[in-house]
């Protein structure tokens, strides 16, 4: 079952930067890319060194840089966000494919090591579940918890999400819109890059060429399904991570719907509160950032 | 006195691309005041409150503030000086708490919610401000999101307050409340401004009040006691011994055949608030019917409405006697009533296609068998009304960007009269042409006229509905407020009528 | 302060776009080159032979427009989408569909002619691929729900569903344990043309053409311009934008459809879970790359088409056919930023803030 926390907290980690671009008010398609670059460098890093915190850092410096070409394209010089995302998709696949040539199917790299917590990790049940995670799973929720307190509670955040909501506003308040995208895209990078590390270090415990499997898209779907919330992002990446950890498993628990049909619900899901939120906009703001998607120039104000 | 005035503009000098917006503008506000600037659309004040909030870099003439001279590179130069503007849209994240609002773009690194908005909430109390700083603003009213604007700039310490059009969004009851919100503003030593166009809020709320007309100042800080509707409305639009040149026409209208008639229409916006309210008119065959008010009081819903782009929530339109009911905008064509919108770009025009594609918007239906559209048959159409109306195009399939505006606009209206339409809606035909552009068009509806075309002529331009028009009619809020027969109404009879000498008056 | 910043042209650089994929396709040879030179390459070398595999021989030429097909038609079902302004994100999973659409066909056919299960297959694929569409149309047309988002969870739907098939209730008895369909029957195979070309290019540009030609001249593609152009104007027309709305997707979905159908009857002999290929996302960008218009479609898509080609040739002597990708999407970025300039000119400008309401 560890597995379950496994595979939701490396997508929590992608989900979570892609929510910070998000607020800002920037669609970033190319979490998968990004993933995939994290991983390879992770990899290639932590088994050059052999120590996945160099691993780590690596891939979230390798995520950052392929976000800022999407910083750079659709923010700086405002072209479309879906296009660039896409592109960036592609190209991160393609360039992980190309720099892991050599590392395909290389056994042997060092993970992030468990957290010792004492007693907590012998509690029946519980402790293996909850208390037996390695350090990363804690950084991921330290994580989550920091950007959760940077959007709500402090004037960066409060900064950050006026873009994403109306970037003219914002800009008349003196903030900075393209200066807080640019940023904000980049960090989404990072924690992709982080995820992409998780992924390759932890889960997978290799390299192989489309390693990510389509777990970038879960990111951008975790997003809405926690209506651009740190804390329902969390709840929904254990869920997702339940659902498609059980994928291989279920047929074993003598459960007689297919474990593949299972991992669709997280799409499903998705388009269900995706359409319980257009209904709601009726009668509300949407719980989207109101200016995602759409590029800023200050002269056509 | 000897202070220095808190604000003094002089010699304002702003041009934009074919516009003077400001030519030598004048403005002294004196500290502790509330001073209103009144004048016609386009005499300059917003260009002129805009160069005073750092919006705009004046080409001539010294913005001082307690007698120092400042030069503003950005709004938040002007800020940082003191100066904020509540611009008619409103700047606020409706997401957002009120006191995320009011705290964006000056919060502490860390936000405190709880202090954060006791602060607002007691500057709010200060200045009687009504508001919950925990609510989010999409909840609040018109009038409530205003005093959140207002908040902002409190919050930020702005001792010099632009109001543009303040009331224009609110109830008389909100009205009278803002006017308690600015005297406490006032007695605590800040400087308001108010634009408006209403004599009776001048009157209660301001000290002094300055009249610009086409971007010059006309008279300069009058004390309010000693204005009156006519004077004002004379100083508003000009010299009246300025006789509107009238269009004859040959054929008389016959306002006992009606083509067009609206009966008690009501259409309310996505806010719940009614901007046309209860509108009734009849237009006869070869009359011209002007609509003249003051730009926002539900002229432009009231053109959609009648020409099927917006659903009334109450009443009817009938084309010689039938009931248009529901139908859509091009059935509406078919049946003879053609809309030439205001937004000439982007609702009557498609920017990136052809003049040839523009030109067959009416009529495509028709051309050519099935599902297919004959194109020569469109090329052959779209050449006959640039050749009817004169229009220069850089070729038939050049894309519509390429023109100019009296070209397009003789684009649209002759699409539109291809038709031979029996009732015509035309809202601002001429804004924005150059001379020749508007004696064409205005030519044209003339024409039409003659020829048994019932026409409704939506403009600002008081000499146009004067020189054009049978009757005319004033809206303000929405309402029909005031009729005047065009042969004998004067500018000031009809721009009194606009600035409202009651807040809220029944039908004149 | 002097600075530069970005002014609107009066009018876009005529032929702008044109040149901006060729600028595009500048910076991504020479991106490309310092990869390769990384990675102990020559560039030329690699490029020229790239080249050659796709264009120096008759079969060269072959495997460049067979490859042409999947990615013009892809292409062309964005394209159509997105000349209302619409993202058909799911091109890859409506090419699922369809294959399956048409495997489905084939299975309860097994003994029909070829002249009778080739066009009801590729009928399966269109309606498959339609069908997959009609959620997000409708859910867009109705609800206003965002159809990006739609589109793309129904790709990673749609593959679960193909994933399934193979396993599971398709799955190949004699396939030794291996996740595929059957064998289809062989009558059920494109006829081919030359090389390894077949039909499907005849009919991928039969479908290019006609639908260009349709979309030009008709009605239905006039109020498509109209609606793009500005969605206000079209009402002001009296055109409902949910009905186009709902057909613009739904054909959308039914031409990648196609695609998928073509891939199933020509190029494999089996429904694979891995027939989309990534000819879906490659699509999006050869419809951004050619603004959206048909002709454009045909002419991106034959030229990613040798791209692929060439790098699946290099991958013989050792390096990454993956080159091929990268490729692909810098010629997008670079197309992108070159066709800011398009439309944007590079001014000086001291920081006043006339600049910016010049506009």
């Amino acid at each position: 079952m560890n597995e379950v926390t496994l595979v939701g907290l490396m997508l929590y980690l992608a989900a979570l930067g892609e929510l910070i671009a998000e607020k800002a008010g920037v669609l970033n398609l190319g979490v998968e890319g990004m993933m995939a670059v994290g991983g390879v460098a992770a990899f290639w890093s932590g088994t050059e060194f052999g120590n996945p915190l160099i691993g780590l850092l690596i891939a979230g410096i390798a995520g950052g840089l392929l976000a800022l070409v999407h910083g750079l394209v659709a923010v700086v010089m405002g072209a479309d966000q879906v296009v660039s995302g896409l592109a960036l998709t592609i190209l991160g696949l393609g360039m992980s494919a190309f720099l892991g040539q050599d590392y395909v199917s290389l056994p042997a790299v060092p993970q992030f090591g468990a957290l010792p917590l004492g007693p907590l990790k012998d509690l029946r049940i519980v402790g293996p579940i909850v208390f037996n995670q390695s350090w990363l799973a804690w950084v991921a929720v330290g994580l989550g918890i920091s950007t959760w307190f940077v959007l709500e509670r402090t004037r960066v955040g409060l900064g950050l999400r006026a873009v994403g909501e109306s970037a003219a506003t914002a800009d008349a308040a003196g903030q900075s819109v393209v200066v807080t995208r640019v940023a904000a895209v980049v960090a989404g990078g990072v924690l992709a890059g982080f995820g992409g590390a998780y992924l390759t270090l932890n889960l997978a415990k290799g390299w192989t060429e489309g390693v990510t499997a389509g777990r970038g898209w879960i990111a951008v779907a975790l997003v809405i399904f926690g209506a651009w919330r740190p804390g329902r992002t969390a709840v929904g990446a254990l869920l997702f991570g339940g659902l498609l950890a059980l994928e291989p498993r279920l047929q074993t628990f003598g459960v007689e719907i297919s474990p593949i049909l299972i991992s669709m619900l997280p799409y499903v899901i998705t388009i269900g509160v995706l359409t319980a939120f257009s209904i709601q906009a009726r009668h509300r703001p949407s719980a989207a950032p109101a200016a995602i998607g759409r590029a800023y120039r200050r002269e056509e104000r | 006195m000897s202070s220095p005035p808190a604000v003094e503009l002089t010699n304002i000098w702003k041009r934009f691309p074919g516009v003077i917006a400001n030519a030598g503008a004048e403005l002294r506000v004196q500290p502790g005041t509330v001073h209103a600037v009144l004048g016609e659309n386009g005499a300059g004040k917003t260009t002129l409150m805009n160069v005073l909030a750092g919006v705009y870099r004046p080409d001539e003439g010294t913005v001082l503030l307690d007698g120092v001279e400042h030069v503003f590179g950005s709004p938040a130069d002007a800020l940082d000086a003191g100066v904020a503007m509540v611009h008619q849209e409103f700047r606020l994240i409706p997401t957002f708490t009120v006191a995320e609002n009011v705290a964006l773009g000056s919060a502490p690194p860390v936000l405190r919610r709880r202090e954060i908005e006791e602060q607002v909430a007691d500057l709010a109390k200060r200045f009687g401000l009504q508001t919950d700083p925990r609510r989010e603003v999409w909840h609040l009213s018109m009038g409530e999101r205003q005093r959140v604007e207002i908040l902002k700039a409190l919050w930020r310490d702005a001792t010099i307050l632009i109001l543009d059009e303040p009331t224009a969004v609110l109830t008389p009851a909100e009205a009278n409340e803002l006017g308690r919100i600015v005297a406490a503003m006032a007695a605590d030593g800040r400087s308001i401004i108010f634009i408006s166009h209403k004599l009776d809020e001048v009157t209660r709320f301001c000290d002094e009040a300055t009249v610009l007309r086409g971007g010059a100042t006309v008279a300069a800080s009058l004390p309010v006691s000693s204005l009156d509707a006519p004077t004002l409305a004379e100083l508003m639009v000009g010299e009246s011994t300025l006789v509107s040149q009238r269009r004859v026409r040959n054929n008389p209208a016959d306002p006992d055949q009606p083509v067009l008639s609206v009966r008690h229409m009501t259409v309310h916006d996505i806010h719940g608030i009614a901007t046309v309210d209860d509108v009734s008119l009849e237009i006869g065959s070869g009359e011209i019917v002007g609509i003249a008010g003051v730009a926002g009081n539900g002229q432009r819903p009231l053109a959609d409405a009648i020409a099927g782009l917006a659903t009334p929530t109450q009443g009817s339109v009938r084309l010689e006697g039938d009931e248009l009911g529901g139908a859509g905008p091009n059935v509406r064509t078919d049946a003879g009533l053609s809309y030439v919108p205001e937004d000439r770009i982007g609702v009557g025009l498609a920017p990136r296609l052809s003049v040839t594609e523009n030109a067959m918007m009416r009529t495509y239906r028709t051309m050519g068998a099935g599902p297919m559209v004959d194109f020569g048959d469109a090329r052959r159409h779209c050449e006959q009304l640039i050749d009817e109306f004169n229009v220069k195009t850089g070729g038939l399939d050049a894309p519509i960007a390429g023109l100019s505006g009296g070209n397009l606009q003789r684009l649209l209206v002759g699409r539109e009269l291809a038709t031979s339409p029996k009732a015509l809606v035309a809202a601002q035909p001429t804004r924005g042409l150059d001379v020749q552009g508007v004696a064409a068009i205005q030519e044209v509806l003339v024409a039409q006229a003659e020829a048994g075309l019932g026409i409704l002529l939506i403009s600002e331009d008081l000499e146009e509905l004067l020189a054009l028009s049978d009757r005319i009619l004033v809206m303000r809020e929405g309402r029909i407020v005031a009729e005047f027969d065009a042969e004998t109404a004067t500018r000031a009879m009809v721009g009194e009528a606009m600035a409202g000498s009651a807040s809220k008056r029944e039908p004149a | 302060m002097i600075g530069l910043t970005l002014q609107r042209r009066e009018q876009p650089l005529p032929g702008g776009q044109v040149r901006a994929v060729l600028a595009g396709a500048f910076i991504a040879l020479l991106a490309g080159a310092v990869l390769l030179l990384l990675s102990g390459s020559n560039p030329v070398d690699v490029y020229l032979r790239m080249a050659d595999a796709a264009f120096g021989s008759e079969r060269a030429w072959s495997n460049t427009l067979s490859r042409a097909v999947p990615l013009g038609l892809a292409g062309l079902a964005v394209a159509v989408a997105g000349s209302m302004g619409l993202w058909n994100i799911g091109a890859e999973g409506q090419i699922i569909a369809g294959a399956i659409g048409g495997a489905w066909v084939a299975r309860v056919l097994p003994d029909a002619d070829g002249v009778i299960l080739i066009p009801a297959m590729l009928i399966g694929a269109v309606i498959g691929g339609g069908l997959l569409a009609v959620i997000p149309a409708v859910l867009r047309a109705q609800l206003g729900v965002n159809e990006i988002i739609t589109t793309l969870m129904l790709n990673e739907v749609i593959l679960r569903v193909v994933r399934y098939l193979v396993n599971g209730i398709w799955k190949d008895p004699g396939g030794s344990g291996f996740p595929q369909a059957p064998l289809l029957p062989d009558q059920s195979a494109l006829p081919g043309l030359f090389g390894r070309a077949n039909i499907g290019l005849l009919i991928a540009a039969a479908v290019l053409i006609g639908f260009g030609y349709f979309a030009s001249r008709s009605k239905w593609g006039y109020e498509l311009r109209l609606a793009g152009s500005s969605e206000k104007t079209a009402e002001y027309a009296g055109i409902s934008l949910r009905t186009k709305i709902m057909t613009v997707l739904t054909l959308s979905g039914a031409i990648a459809g196609l695609a998928g159908g073509i891939e199933l009857t020509g190029s494999s002999s089996r429904l694979v879970e891995g027939v989309a290929n990534g000819w879906g996302f490659a699509g999006i960008i050869v419809a951004a790359l050619a603004l959206m218009r048909p002709s454009g479609v045909a002419l991106v898509a034959v030229f990613f088409g040798a791209v692929q080609v060439g790098g699946l040739a290099i991958q013989v002597s050792g390096v990454s056919a993956s080159i091929a990708n990268i490729l692909q999407a810098m010629i997008l970025f670079g197309a992108l930023a070159a066709g800011v300039f398009t439309e944007y000119k590079l001014v000086r400008s001291s920081r006043s803030p006339r600049a910016a309401v010049a506009a």
